[in-house]
């Protein structure tokens, strides 16, 4: 407990900014994330077998390769290409991009859950293909997804730890906590901090998610 | 349903809709195309497509090096799905346990666990337990810290799959004079896996993706000997980019493996 109250003393104020930025590339990744998840979703959908096979090699790949490995490719190989991006956006961007790949591979599993009946009914009705797409087919799949994305936000969260890898201006709670490792001895109650910071923040999240899927829920 | 939602949005087009649909694709596809095109540009105009950058992909060291790399990711993600498993499983019986004092402190280690990033657990393993006396190697110090924090999630999971299996299963074995064990090992748990198998498999690939971070402690997986082949030949671009297509290559070929067992289960 002492350790905890002297740590405290020596780096509360760095654990409340670590705990800010973390919320921040968090939502700063989600939100953007989301978005181009819905659209690839949607775009999926089209009859164009070029799009279609771009968009699912797009999917497959941000599904599929470890976020570290992209941050590092965009951090320091992109470089090379001439492209340079700023280390906040970089993380940002990595996690956006991981994000809107999970994003649109659930709302796949999403629209499948909505009765063809429907989309025949709307059809016959003489609505337009993206008509029922938009009014029909997109909002039932979100209400389908809420507990999906409350895993992928909490799993994002989580993964803003890979921000640690690079020289950040500002430290996330990962990044804090190995620099308090590295300079003390005393390590691990900065860990027992960060840690029960991550599971607060997850728990919050949980909650969030939870509520709101009761609140959209589609009783079938 | 045997017909997908698209083909039943765009079901019988007319021929003109037919036409701009055809136009349409064709335009996608030049520009698809001109989008390619432009990136080898980019790759071109910053000197990255010379011949210094790639010809060390025609050596087997090379290759030999990677493979290493590989066989180094799969050791350890092998061995962090077996304690992922075989945890996950007690601290799914801790979890489901009657035993109050079992119970509590299961869900606490469950929801730290889980709730806490893995690499922030690999520098527990690098930076604290050194400094209290304990050594583990490198191999230990990645692959520990991803089966616990997996195992945590498959627990999880787990109890997902037990609470699928129909209460009469549980019921009628308990009727036919069975204990608790053998109900639950018997009866309870095969059938709960075969819910699971799906969701069991997306956790395997995260546990591959997760050992890229050996490069935090230096051990030597696929992303730790692509830097050491980075810095030995200065050549950033290309060997991240075959990287990735290899980490892309092994997972994408388990979640297809995945969707064979995600068999129905009736």
């Amino acid at each position: 407990m002492d350790e905890i109250f002297q740590l405290f003393s020596n780096h509360g104020p760095a654990f409340w900014q670590a705990l800010l930025l973390t919320w921040k590339l968090t939502i700063a990744s989600f939100v953007p994330g989301f978005l181009l998840g819905i659209v690839v979703a949607v775009l999926r959908l089209l009859p164009l077998p070029p799009l279609r096979f771009a968009l699912s090699a797009y999917v497959e790949t941000f599904r599929n390769i470890p976020s570290v490995a992209l941050l590092i490719f965009i951090v320091f190989a992109l470089p090379d290409l001439n492209v340079l991006i700023d280390y906040e956006l970089a993380v940002i961007l990595t996690l956006m991009l991981v994000c809107s790949a999970f994003t649109a591979d659930y709302l796949r599993a999403g629209i499948n859950t909505v009765d063809s009946g429907q989309i025949e009914a709307a059809l016959s009705l003489g609505m337009r293909p993206m008509q029922v797409v938009v009014a029909i087919v997109l909002p039932q799949a979100l209400r389908a997804v809420v507990q999906p994305m409350t895993s992928l936000i909490i799993a994002l969260m989580l993964s803003t730890s890979l921000a640690s890898q690079v020289p950040l201006q500002g430290r996330e709670l990962t990044a804090l906590v190995s620099k308090i490792a590295t300079d003390s001895a005393a390590g691990i109650a900065a860990f027992a901090v960060a840690a029960a910071m991550y599971v607060l923040s997850g728990l919050l999240i949980a909650w969030v998610g939870a509520a709101v899927e009761k609140k959209v829920r589609i009783l079938r | 349903m045997s017909r997908s939602l698209e083909d039943i949005l765009f079901v019988a087009p007319s021929p003109r809709a037919q036409t701009i649909t055809r136009t349409v694709s064709a335009i996608a596809a030049v520009v698809l195309f001109l989008l390619v095109l432009g990136v080898l540009f980019r790759f071109h105009s910053a000197g990255q497509l010379e011949a210094p950058f790639w010809k060390f992909f025609a050596w087997p060291t090379t290759w030999t090096f990677l493979v290493k790399g590989m066989l180094g990711t799969l050791a350890s993600a092998a061995m962090a799905a077996v304690i992922a498993l075989t945890f996950g499983l007690v601290l799914l019986l801790g979890r489901l346990s009657r035993q109050r004092l079992v119970r509590w402190p299961s869900i606490a280690l469950i929801e730290f666990l889980r709730g806490t990033p893995t690499l922030l657990l690999i520098y527990v393993c690098f930076l604290v337990l050194p400094s209290a006396g304990i050594k583990l190697s490198t191999y230990w110090m990645l692959t520990l810290p991803i089966g616990l924090s997996t195992a945590a999630i498959v627990a999880e999971v787990y109890r997902a799959g037990v609470f699928a299996v129909p209460r009469g299963q549980a019921d009628a074995a308990r009727s036919l004079g069975m204990s608790e064990a053998q109900v639950f090992f018997f009866v309870v748990f095969p059938q709960a896996l075969r819910y699971i198998v799906p969701a069991l498999v997306a956790q395997l690939v995260i546990v591959v993706k997760d050992t890229t971070f050996g490069y935090v402690v230096t051990y030597g997986e696929l992303m730790q000997n692509a830097k050491v082949l980075v810095a030995n030949y200065n050549s950033l671009v290309p060997v991240y980019l075959a990287v990735a297509v290899l980490y892309c290559l092994v997972n994408y070929a388990i979640s297809r493996v995945s969707k064979r067992f995600a068999a129905p289960v009736h």
